[in-house]
């Protein structure tokens, strides 16, 4: 049994919010100017990641599956005069850089994963297997337009971020447990992140040979 | 406090780059060749030459499927046969593009064909099918140094009694997407990389490359000793002036070479401040370590280099021969940078290292069993 005690959780479900009003409700998290060349994403998960204040000893797991899908639209539709600014934002872990670069703020150890139907569980176990006292579990998705009309984008935008400590203290919120079992069944990141937002408890499969237990106080 | 894992063995390893595997892409680092070519940025549709290395056949141009497809079939035909993708023995996909150039070719063409392979959750599970692995299958991407990131998780899930062994396979294929981006950025121009030589303007090659190592906790020839990373988290594309970042990620290996000779395989793109900073922080974590970098033959091959240019680094320590750095000319940036070919015989290990977008960087420690 691998365990972690939640000790400070931040979500954010934009639901149907059109995405500049989901900017402009969060620019205000940010210094006036920087929020120009962020991505939805980023303002977002930089929004959730930013009351646990993660330090350079604390290693940050991201989640998305999808990542900067908006930024990657438009840098596609941006050749044949293709923009620098929007293939630095375009990859994978771009959202969390945006925020810790914004802060400049160096941590040592930075995870990102990406994944589909096994993503929460490979994120949890990462935080898992880290041997740090207390690790950032983050993640995050931003609607897409066209590609989401491959199937190739989210179809939600969200983010989380949760403090993980290794000991229970007065003030947890809750504790996350992986252990093995029999069994087969999986756990997408917008399932996982309905459980977060909603502090749903839960005991079950969430990967081949694995059991998720969220636990709530 | 950094964190290292405990040493791990390499029960298998392999590469594929437009030379062919990895006991050809040594032979041909030793020669001295050169597999990158100027050719049109954005492929058919033209635009600048700039300096590329494609696998023998394939065109930049994206196709459907991939023509990138068959070499990593071929690639992991060398594996130990197993039961791949289950708990007891994952697979971590590491790298920087998986198929992005499909996106490209979707946006140009409306072929969904071409998308399927586009984003990193689809194109690996494509992979997966084809491969016959089971689901366990992660995915790991932090740009250039996306590949250390599947060896130290693997590592771990090893170290906890998680898994028997792990596959980590990367591989980056080049496409009008990546390429032109780096055009965009300037990094990517019509001048060929000369890595840690001085000169007016630095420049890098992109390549293709794919890799694969099979980690095990007590089983094969070669040895993970030490495994680090850092993110400076400073700016998107250069790293902090002081180098700190560089030093912060070789000095929590340094350690475990004390007392031991080992060699420097670095990360070298061709561009100059950030040649110049790992130069310096590897003269002060490694003092009498010679200095290598490969990427001005084979090009950059993004999020998979640091597990190709590992392949490399075990033919060399293999046959006793680790090639020097290639590159288009100009004076070495200092006296440890090796440009011949040099004996591994007297060392006792090498530390390959990597750097990436965001000030991200990562090393490891290899050497023999």
């Amino acid at each position: 049994m691998l365990e972690r005690h939640i000790q400070l959780l931040v979500t954010d479900d934009a639901g149907t919010e059109a995405p500049a009003a989901t900017r402009d409700r969060l620019k205000v998290n940010f210094p006036a100017g920087a929020t120009r060349r962020m991505t939805t994403l980023g303002l977002l998960v930089g929004s959730t990641l930013a009351p646990l204040e993660p330090s350079e000893d604390n290693p940050i797991v991201y989640a998305s599956g999808y990542a900067e899908s908006c930024a990657l639209e438009a840098f596609l539709d941006s050749f044949p005069a293709p923009s620098p600014t929007l293939f630095q934002t375009s990859i994978h872990p771009s959202a969390v850089q945006q925020f810790m670069i914004g802060r400049q703020s160096p941590v040592r150890e930075f995870l990102p994963l990406s994944g589909s139907t096994l993503l929460a569980f490979h994120a949890v176990r990462a935080c898992m297997l880290s041997p740090a006292p207390r690790v950032i579990l983050c993640g995050g998705e931003e609607k897409g337009t066209w590609l989401l009309q491959h199937g190739l984008a989210s179809d939600r935008t969200f983010a989380f971020a949760a403090s993980l400590g290794k000991g229970r203290a007065d003030t947890s919120l809750g504790r996350i447990v992986i252990e093995a079992s029999d069994g087969d069944a999986a756990l997408g990141l917008p399932a996982f992140f309905d459980m977060l937002h909603k502090r749903t408890p839960f005991d079950g499969l969430v990967a081949p040979g694995w059991r998720l237990i969220l636990e709530w106080r | 406090m950094p964190e290292t894992p405990a040493s791990i063995r390499i029960a298998a390893a392999g590469c594929v780059t437009p030379f062919g595997n990895a006991s050809a892409t040594h032979a041909a680092l030793l020669r001295g060749e050169c597999a990158l070519h100027a050719l049109p940025v954005r492929g058919r549709e033209g635009g600048d030459a700039v300096p590329l290395a494609l696998l023998p056949g394939r065109d930049l141009d994206e196709t459907a499927p991939p023509s990138w497809m068959a070499a990593v079939g071929a690639l992991v035909e060398g594996l130990p046969s197993g039961d791949w993708g289950t708990p007891s023995r994952p697979v971590f996909v590491t790298g920087s593009n998986f198929g992005v150039g499909g996106l490209y070719a979707l946006r140009r063409t409306g072929d969904p064909a071409f998308g399927v392979w586009g984003a990193p959750p689809t194109c690996t599970e494509e992979l997966r099918r084809a491969l016959g692995w089971g689901p366990n299958v992660s995915i790991l991407s932090l740009a250039c140094v996306s590949a250390h990131l599947g060896l130290l998780e693997a590592t771990r899930l090893i170290h906890a009694g998680l898994a028997e062994e792990a596959l980590v396979l990367s591989f980056d294929f080049l496409s009008p997407f990546v390429t032109g981006g780096f055009h965009a950025l300037k990094i990517l121009n019509s001048g060929f990389p000369a890595p840690y030589r001085e000169g007016a303007t630095g420049a890098i090659g992109l390549g293709d490359g794919a890799a694969y190592a099979v980690l095990s906790r007590d089983r094969g020839d070669w040895r993970l000793e030490g495994q680090s990373v850092f993110n400076e988290m400073h700016h998107f594309t250069s790293n902090r002036a002081d180098g700190s970042g560089f030093s912060k990620c070789l000095d929590s290996v340094a350690g475990s070479t004390r007392g031991r000779k080992v060699w420097f395989k670095g990360h070298g793109t061709g561009t100059l401040d950030a040649g110049r900073m790992e130069l310096d922080a590897a003269a002060k974590a490694f003092p009498e370590a010679p200095v290598v970098g490969w990427k001005g033959s084979l090009g950059h091959t993004l999020g998979s280099c640091g597990l190709v240019e590992m392949a490399v680094a075990i033919e060399s320590i293999r046959t006793g021969s680790a090639p020097g750095t290639i590159g288009a000319g100009g004076a070495a940036m200092g006296p440890g940078v090796a440009l011949a070919h040099f004996p591994t015989g007297p060392f006792d290990g090498v530390v390959c290292a990597s750097n990436a977008f965001g000030g991200a960087h990562a090393c490891l420690l290899l050497s023999h069993a």
